[in-house]
């Protein structure tokens, strides 16, 4: 199995599709309906929890879920720079502004910044939310295969959706060996991004213009392939998909209960997580 | 680079149900008016290539301000149209929130940034070409600048109206603090601009027919810019 991505920090879609199609964990075997009803819980929980201690309760438990489905961490950890990233993007500059008890101060000539302890909570709040849901999130797409993504979407989405969802996800390996290749060409060029970027801009319409025409050359020729196969606007699905199991729909039911719980909290009786 | 990098609980529950509601309503009308004109297997391969090289160009992080990216949503727009560059961005978002770029909950205010650059980035280059005659450089730097300078303000717009879950900060503080970000997204986008101006003008050298549908009736111009693609 070889790996081509831009770096170690950016999900290779071919590594996410070999874990799913190679994987043999408890998770693997898990009803796709299931991973993807426990997805949108805990988007959900991660929006409406408001306690940092459950919101860390419930990154600990994506983890877990992680873990059983027997993927490696340290692939997961290089993944987490994105998101981590784009957190504090945001968070940097809310942080030195929010009202609260002042933890440091640094004086910057006339100005004082001083980080308070709300400031803080502000960011670790944002980390477990982004964290816990891009940890289920790549779970899921690391355990299902591709066959069952493509019966799902075409269950759920409406036609041209479910066709450019389904098309699109395999050209994504092909798309982005290409750019990896123009990334790869300029590394082994001493070329850098930034510099390069500014500089030949020319020079990288026309990589980026060519990489558009050959997918458009590719995209007329599949579509001719697609048009002499007798192609009817839809996408045929191939196998079948398991039903949740008497497990997993007891797991949701929990899990779903949860998040009632979590939104009558916030919203009617915020007083109730008093009691531990 | 007009993309709102927030994170799944960025927003409250309620402003996260209404953006992707709004968001849906959008997609409803697009896919209601690709009811009218069924679409072809070519421009199906067509929009699916669009989001595969989009996202992955997407996923091209520039160690700038903290990383920036380029979208090139309104050159998808120029290319796929509005409608399946619609579809196309769409998919973009799902794709990148699987991945941690952006949160499942955020793919509903992501989308109505996109779909305004992919329109505008359309309209406004189809405008140019064919009202003003001006050649493919200018008139896709033109859309392209328009495009991602409604948008960067669009997001600004969208985070302060939202608030940031759990911040105390006030709309208007919130405003004075993303203005920043505005700032430099249009300078990125007045950089997109130029870069997808190249990219349209060398298109249309090798393969003019891509970009019939988007200029429609144009007078033939081309300019030194144009040419050195």
């Amino acid at each position: 199995m070889s790996t081509r991505s831009y770096s170690k920090h950016i999900p290779d879609f071919r590594l996410v599709t070999h874990f799913a199609e190679s994987g043999t964990s408890i998770i693997h075997a898990m009803s796709p309906w299931t991973k993807a009803a426990l997805l949108g819980l805990v988007v959900a929980l991660a929006t409406v929890l408001m306690n940092p201690i459950l919101l860390l309760t419930l990154f600990l438990l994506t983890l877990l879920f992680y873990l059983a489905a027997q993927l490696p961490m340290k692939v997961l950890v290089g993944w987490y720079t994105m998101p981590v990233l784009f957190v504090v993007t945001l968070a940097i500059l809310f942080v030195f502004t929010e009202p609260g008890t002042e933890i440091a101060s640094l004086r910057l000539g006339p100005t004082t910044v001083r980080l308070t302890d709300n400031g803080i909570l502000l960011i670790v709040k944002l980390l477990l939310r982004a964290l816990a849901v891009v940890t289920l999130s790549l779970a899921v797409f690391m355990t299902t295969k591709y066959s069952n993504i493509a019966h799902m979407a075409q269950k759920t989405l409406p036609g041209p959706l479910a066709s450019v969802f389904l098309l699109s996800y395999r050209f994504l390996f092909v798309s982005s060996d290409e750019v990896t290749d123009v990334l790869d060409a300029m590394n082994a060029r001493n070329g850098n991004l930034v510099r390069g970027v500014l500089r030949e801009s020319k020079l990288y319409a026309s990589i980026f213009g060519l990489s558009f025409v050959h997918a458009f050359e590719r995209a007329e020729r599949i579509g001719k392939a697609m048009e002499s196969r007798g192609f009817t606007g839809s996408l045929p699905a191939a196998g079948t998909l398991t039903q949740p199991s008497y497990g997993g729909y007891s797991l949701l039911g929990v899990g779903y209960v949860m998040l009632v719980l979590a939104v009558y909290t916030r919203y009617f009786n915020p007083g109730l997580l008093n009691w531990w | 680079m007009a993309h709102i990098h927030l994170e799944d609980g960025a927003f409250t529950p309620a402003w996260t149900i209404f953006w992707n509601l709004v968001a849906a309503g959008m997609i409803a009308a697009v896919l209601i008016s690709l009811r009218k004109h069924p679409i072809s297997p070519r421009r199906l391969a067509i929009a699916a290539m669009c989001t595969s090289v989009g996202f992955a160009i997407f996923q091209i992080e520039i160690p700038l301000f903290g990383g920036v990216h380029l979208n090139l949503t309104p050159l998808i727009g120029i290319l796929a149209g509005p409608a399946l560059g619609s579809i196309s961005i769409l998919m973009i978002n799902v794709f990148s929130a699987a991945v941690g770029h952006g949160g499942w909950g955020m793919i509903g205010a992501n989308t109505i940034v996109n779909m305004v650059e992919v329109v505008l980035g359309y309209y406004g280059f189809r405008f140019m070409r064919t009202r003003l005659r001006r050649d493919r450089f200018v008139s896709a730097l033109g859309a392209t600048v328009l495009a991602l300078t409604v948008s960067a303000l669009m997001i600004v717009l969208i985070v302060t109206i939202s608030g940031v879950q759990d911040s105390r900060s006030t709309g208007i503080e919130t405003f004075q603090k993303l203005i920043v970000i505005a700032a430099v997204n249009i300078a990125v986008g007045a950089f997109e601009g130029l870069l997808t101006g190249y990219v349209v003008a060398f298109i249309g050298r090798i393969r003019p027919d891509l970009l019939q549908e988007a200029e429609a009736d144009a007078k033939p111009v081309e300019s030194a810019a144009a040419v050195g693609g």
